[in-house]
């Protein structure tokens, strides 16, 4: 049956209202700052066969998990009923990992099985080894949190000894009973609404506009595709450390190949799979590489949903750390692989999406790319407390073609994915916060310059000791923070603790508690994977990731960067290393000196050699443009249909038939700025940054972090 | 006594003028930016009926409310004061900060916080060099751990002054848990520079969340001079063209309070305008028997749903003060969409999309001939045959229904395959249904069924989408308010005095004497400050009415919910009444079996609300014509009847208490009232439109 324009979009809206009424039921209910704050959940409506139709505006990383779930239920489950509602939150099955608990129903119609609601949310604690269930500590799935697949309501009757057997595995009982009650609540709040819907327009009006909705999302994503040039896009992301204990380097990689109106990542090249708990599974893979799709092409005018499924094909090879093979531990999948998944498919994107004339304001080569999650555990007056901070959402996202990246970005999976506050924090965790404050020099630099972090102190308050599990996804050597077309790496992401601090001492003297030259006490860096005890007077800092640079620095106006200084962004001295603005004692610019340094900056880029054409990635002519005479690509390049990828500022051939190449140093980590492998002194020791430079102009159009040659 | 009631809006002020009679005289003017004062008296001069007795009828005048854009625009066109803002050393970046997304993506319409790349945060209301940390530091408890030196705040109160701010916030962490450093930054500011206006957050919001706590502080810093200024400018003017008494300031919780009270409260100002729709709502309500009661405000470019349930508004308790700025500041709840008759319709050729983004009135519909070319609500109207080209808005703007045709046409009909007048329907349809959605999400969303209630619609788009609604909706009465078009200021002129305070901070439900005391004590901190507010006001304390609210959640919920209560105690034996009570309005929201009984409760707020009503005015009818004269017939259009024939009635042909059948429409100076099939109108002796259905409603 095909249902008209107007009906069909009458009827979607209502839809979409009648899912975002399970999203807010679910927000309202949960006693889950990760629910409430941290947007981790997201709700749908799914066709019998599980294909996902409608999502609400959650994460985007959980839109393409659902579904899988629910295959897995019809599949595995055995006889499913009318009144039943599932729960499952097996990796295995679907879910990312074993804290997001899929919930999931059937809708009948007279006696027939017509469609399925689902949500997912990210619990505080399902058990495991370690405390909030990001098991640094497990070698395999055995020793992480029970996966399960129930039946928590059994036509229409809830089971009590279902919820006992969930909650007691808990650490947080009382919370996690909250959030499956808000999951369940939702499921009867959307499942009422359809109801009556489907009692007003009838099955098969509703059926309709189902399919439909995939298929015009479909027809919709498809358009978006054939105004992007085709090529092949890659992407890298290293992780330096994956468990307590273990600093091994592993690595995703994938190559993106675009043809028309069909998106292939080949992940193939990524690390074998671990005996840690950062593996992800194939279905995570999937869901991770989505992200920037929807986030970035979909965005508020395509409707999330299973269309993408027709347009994207992701292959990864059994048995790596992007599909890991059962039993490997997952537990940490969803900010271990599964996130660099995503920043490795985010780069990808964001090259391809420069190349695009009508898309290109769309590229955004790295977003928070390291999810530096801290759990405190503790125990205040005999009874058990322990919440994730909310601190990693502060990470800032790259430099945009056309201005700053977003600081304090929160996460490329959400929109809303919130920085909680200092008081709501002190309220439920023991801890004092000395300072919270943006992180001067941490966005990398650029044309424009990627956004800032935010730093955090605490330590803990009114108990002796409290346990910290530091889950930092990666960061702490290289950055992944990675520019586009001359932007620099922001700042990584790191922990540090100062032990035996003489804070007290401050206190007792009233001197400045946010100083940190008033703390005493011995610093220690600490890796990506750590846990440790914090007694009183051990003070826990860290910071997530900046964002990347657009674009050379140099090209980047004066008044802007003089603009940062004063408002504690960019510090003089990197105002100068990075941007080659030299800025007076009074606070403004000396443009002699800046007209003098920059020259002086461009012409110490000829001393490098030429080389061809080092990176993998390939650009076309956009198809059916015959009105053009090249593409432009990106802040500096352009292409011709002879395949010439040449400067637009000066015409230098880079690549292609003719091409004179470019130049290329290689330097050490620390030349984009400070804030990076703190454990190194600043330096690292495996990577080095490659910059690339155009051979006439002197314009630097790309910088990367590179594994150091032997 | 007679009464007056203005709203200033950026394009208009509206004066309402209730005599002593009860009769209702109200005007629409162009608002006079940089001297609005000058515009309100204009409207009242306009009012008053002989032009030299102007000062001896501004004497009868016993109550002259005002609901001023004059805070909103500051803080929306940031031309506000410049603000210093003193915190807590170490969070001085709590502004540019944040909350993250909620800053950046918080209070924008949902597809365009959707767009990952292109949203942006608010420019900030201070400059980040007029930000100064102190070295202080309070707990949770209230406990002072670090106690800020008296030369540290003095050099810092100098160092600000020697900027040139006009307006002094202090916002430090746990400060309405102990206020004792902003007290103390108070009285050493006060010594160096008496004049400069100061806002303490412990006192503006005492609420648990540091950053909304400094954007409400802030916030008051940055419109108090300016609505100070002005407020006193006006007051000034009209007691020199006699006016005697005190000018009442509407906020944006539902009542009025004085101009004495705007240095703490200037904040409350920002977005209080609309609210005055839903008070001259539940007025109408009240003489109808109406006690539940949606309504919607329908203009170009918005439509701004209220819900009012057994005559009490619905609270937000977070409200934004505009895009990225959270407040703690609770406010009549008022949600939103773009959606109007200027709205676009637009296609990717998929599928037909209608707003958000609206044409506003320049250019405007295509059939405005402006220079508009994009299809708009209206043009789909016009096409429709609903709209008449020579008589929208009492024929104040002629419009051009080919040009609206020609432009469905081109960018729907033809991209989309559809017949230009199928795709004017569903232009219609389209719209319609997304403001019947946004109903729906705020009535049951709080567990309250449409079904169970009426709707007052006014605003320009009003009559031509009214009982489409209450057919989607299942809502059998409509009414159309006689003062539609100025029905803020209407409101405003019947706001009550009302004062509130509220404290919020958890703190857990238990049966114990330390609970109860800590309830008790703070409201009658609560108390004292309104009773302040109250005799500073020199109306008799015995005229108002205290009532009570507990905000309760689960242990660790963001979201609470409100239990009224009858008394500012909470006794232990009293707990498992409050329990009760949580656990009705909790299960009417989300279902029975959703509580948790084990789960242990947290009070998160307390508030007291006084209020001391007001006389309401006996209106007196209106005059209008003894019987029908011989109507009109023209055709509209429709998708599933093609054309056909319904009447025409100028509204001021129309006698009182007799029901016009529909189809017909309603022409109306302000709007255009569409009564389909199975529909049928009324006009009362108040001239109010009340539509209702003919049919058995869903």
């Amino acid at each position: 049956m095909k249902i008209d324009p107007i009906t069909f979009e009458v009827l979607k809206h209502r839809l979409w209202q009648i899912n975002d009424e399970q999203a807010t039921a679910i927000k309202t209910i949960s006693a889950s700052p990760i629910v409430v704050e941290g947007n981790d959940f997201n709700v749908g409506l799914f066709t019998s066969d599980g294909r996902l139709v409608t999502s609400g505006f959650g994460s985007t990383v959980h839109v393409g998990t659902m579904g899988t779930a629910i295959e897995g239920i019809i599949s595995q489950a055995g006889p499913i009923g009318e009144g039943d509602i599932w729960m499952t939150n097996d990796p295995f099955i679907g879910a990312l990992h074993q804290n997001d608990v899929v919930v999931a129903s059937p809708v009948y119609v007279a006696g027939a099985m017509v469609l399925w609601t689902a949500n997912v949310l990210h619990h505080p604690d399902v058990g495991g080894i370690d405390e909030g269930s990001f098991c640094i500590n497990a070698r395999n799935l055995y020793q992480e949190p029970p996966r399960y697949l129930l039946k928590i309501v059994d036509r229409g009757e809830w089971s009590q000894s279902v919820e006992r057997t969930f909650v007691t595995n808990s650490r947080l009982p009382d919370q996690v009973a909250l959030d499956l009650r808000a999951q369940v609540a939702s499921i009867n709040v959307a499942q009422a609404r359809l109801v009556d819907l489907i009692e007003d327009v009838g099955w098969p009006t509703v059926e309709s506009v189902m399919s439909q909705s995939i298929e015009v999302a479909e027809a919709q994503l498809r358009d978006r595709l054939l105004a992007i040039p085709d090529g092949i896009f890659t992407g890298i992301a290293y992780m330096d450390g994956d468990r307590v204990g273990s600093e091994r380097l592993s690595k995703v990689t994938v190559t993106l190949t675009k043809e028309r109106d069909h998106l292939y990542f080949d992940y193939t090249g990524s690390d074998q799979q671990l005996d840690a708990a950062v593996n992800c599974t194939e279905a995570a893979c999937w869901a991770g590489t989505a992200v920037p799709i929807y986030s970035f092409l979909y965005g508020g005018e395509i409707d999330w949903n299973d269309s993408l499924r027709k347009c994207m094909s992701v292959t990864a090879p059994l048995g790596t750390v992007v599909n890991a093979r059962f039993p490997a531990p997952v537990s940490i999948s969803t900010v271990g692989f599964r996130w660099l998944v995503t920043v490795a498919a985010c780069q990808a994107v964001a090259k391809m999406l420069a190349g695009s004339p009508k898309y290109k304001d769309r590229a955004n080569m790295s977003w928070n790319v390291s999810s530096h999650c801290i759990n405190i555990f503790g125990e205040q007056n005999g009874k058990r407390v322990g919440a994730l901070l909310s601190d990693h959402r502060a990470g800032g996202a790259a430099g945009r073609p056309f201005a700053d990246g977003h600081s304090f970005a929160g996460n490329v999976t959400s929109f809303s994915a919130s920085l909680g506050n200092i008081e709501d924090t002190e309220w439920k965790l023991p801890v004092i916060y000395l300072f919270r404050r943006q992180l001067p020099d941490s966005g990398g630099a650029g044309r424009w310059r990627g956004g800032l972090t935010a730093e955090s102190a605490l330590m803990p308050y009114g108990v002796e000791s409290l346990v910290y599990k530091v889950t930092n996804t990666a960061g702490t050597d290289q950055t992944n923070a990675l520019g586009l077309w001359g932007g620099f790496p922001g700042a990584g992401s790191q922990t540090s603790i100062v032990r035996n601090s003489s804070i007290a001492e401050c206190i007792a003297d009233g001197r400045a508690l946010a100083e940190i030259s008033n703390w005493g006490g011995e610093l220690v860096h600490l890796p990506s994977k750590a846990d440790g005890t914090l007694y009183m007077g051990d003070i826990l800092r860290f910071y997530p990731p900046g964002g990347g640079g657009w674009g050379d620095p140099l090209d980047r106006e004066e008044e802007l960067v003089l603009k940062d200084f004063k408002n504690g962004v960019v510090t003089s001295e990197f105002a100068g290393k990075l941007y080659g603005v030299v800025l007076t004692k009074s606070g403004d610019i000396d443009l002699d000196m800046t007209k003098e340094l920059r020259d002086s900056m461009r012409r110490e880029r000829q001393q490098f050699k030429v080389v061809s054409w080092p990176l993998l990635d390939r650009y076309n002519m956009l198809e059916n443009s015959d009105d053009l005479v090249v593409t432009p690509i990106g802040a500096y390049g352009e292409i011709n249909r002879a395949g010439q990828l040449r400067c637009r500022k000066c015409g230098t051939i880079w690549f292609g038939s003719g091409a004179v190449g470019v130049r290329q140093s290689i330097g050490p980590l620390s030349l984009a700025g400070p804030w990076r492998a703190l454990r190194w002194n600043g330096d690292s020791q495996r990577f080095s940054l490659s910059t690339l430079i155009c051979p006439t102009c002197s314009t630097i159009i790309h910088v990367g972090e590179e594994l150091k040659r032997e | 006594m007679d009464r007056i009631g203005v709203d200033i809006g950026g394009t208009f002020t509206d004066v309402v003028w209730i005599d002593s009679n009860g009769s209702v005289r109200f005007d629409k003017s162009f608002s006079t930016p940089g001297v609005l004062y000058e515009g309100v008296l204009e409207g009242i001069k306009y009012l008053s009926s002989e032009e030299d007795a102007f000062e001896d009828r501004l004497k009868d005048v016993e109550r002259f409310a005002h609901g001023t854009t004059v805070s909103t625009n500051a803080l929306i066109e940031r031309k506000g004061a410049k603000v210093g803002l003193l915190t807590t050393a170490g969070f001085e970046d709590t502004l540019l900060i944040g909350r993250a997304t909620l800053s950046r993506t918080g209070g924008l319409p949902i597809n365009q916080a959707m767009d990952f790349t292109f949203t942006q945060a608010p420019s900030p209301l201070v400059d980040r060099s007029l930000i100064r940390g102190i070295d202080e530091r309070v707990t949770l408890s209230g406990e002072v751990l670090i106690s800020p030196t008296p030369d540290r705040i003095r050099q810092e109160v100098l160092y600000l002054l020697e900027c040139g701010i006009e307006s002094l916030a202090v916002v430090f962490l746990w400060s309405f848990r102990n206020s004792a450093h902003e007290l103390l930054v108070r009285e050493i500011t006060n010594e160096i520079a008496p004049a400069l206006p100061i806002s303490l957050s412990s006192e503006i919001a005492p609420h648990i969340g540091e950053f909304e706590r400094m954007v409400s502080t802030v916030a008051n810093a940055y419109v108090a001079p300016l609505s100070n200024q002005y407020l006193s400018e006006l007051g000034e003017h009209l007691r020199l063209q006699g006016f005697a008494h005190t000018l009442h300031v509407m906020t944006a919780t539902g009542g009025s309070i004085l101009p004495s009270e705007v240095d703490n409260k200037a904040v409350s100002l920002i977005n209080s305008g609309p609210v005055g729709g839903l008070i001259a709502a539940r007025y109408l309500g009240e003489g109808l028997g109406w006690k539940n009661l949606i309504t919607a405000d329908m203009g170009g470019t918005s439509f701004d749903v209220g819900v009012i349930v057994n005559d009490k508004f619905e609270i937000e308790e977070n409200p934004f003060l505009a895009h990225g700025l959270p407040s703690k500041l609770p406010a009549v709840k008022i949600v939103t969409i773009g959606a109007g008759g200027g709205s676009v319709a637009w296609t990717d050729g998929h599928r037909l999309y209608v707003g958000p983004e609206s044409a506003g009135s320049d250019p405007g519909p295509a059939c405005y001939s402006r220079g508009g070319q994009r299809p708009t609500v209206t043009d789909a109207l016009v096409t429709l045959g609903i709209l008449h080209p020579k008589r929208f808005f009492a024929g104040r703007r002629e419009l051009d229904s080919e040009a609206a045709l020609n432009s469905i046409k081109t960018f729907i009909a033809a991209p989309l395959g559809l017949d230009p007048y199928d795709a004017a329907d569903g232009i219609y349809k389209v719209v319609t249904a997304k403001m019947a959605d946004l109903i729906r999400k705020a009535s049951i969303e709080q567990g309250n069924d449409p079904r169970t209630f009426n709707l007052c619609a006014f605003g320009g788009a009003a009559g031509s989408h009214a009982a489409l609604l209450m057919e989607q909706l299942g809502i059998s009465s409509v009414i159309i308010p006689y003062a539609a078009s100025v029905f803020s200021a209407m409101g405003i002129s019947l706001s009550d005095i009302l004062y509130s305070a509220g404290k919020a901070f958890p703190l857990a439900v238990e049966p114990t004497e330390s609970f109860s005391f800590e309830v008790a004590g703070t409201f009658r901190e609560l108390i004292s400050q309104v009773e302040a507010s109250i005799s500073a006001s020199g109306i008799e304390r015995e005229k108002f009415i205290f009532s009570f609210e507990l905000d309760i959640r689960y242990k660790g919920q963001i979201n609470s919910v409100t239990v009224q209560w009858d008394r500012p105690t909470l006794k232990q034996d009293q707990i498992p009444l409050v329990k009760e009570a949580f656990e009705k309005v909790y299960e009417r929201r989300f279902g029975v079996g959703s509580t948790h009984k084990s789960a242990p409760l947290e009070l998160i707020g307390v508030r007291l609300y006084a209020i001391s009503p007001l006389v309401r005015p006996e209106l007196s009818p209106v005059p209008s014509p003894a019987e029908w004269s011989e109507n009109e017939t023209r055709l509209v259009y429709s998708k599933d009847k093609g054309w056909y024939p319904i009447t025409v009635v100028p509204f001021n042909k129309m006698p009182s208490e007799l029901e016009l059948a529909g189809p017909a429409v309603i022409e109306r100076g302000d709007t255009t009232i569409w009564i389909p099939p199975n529909f049928a109108a009324v006009r009362d002796r108040y001239a109010n439109v009340i539509i209702s259905c003919k049919k058995d409603p869903k």
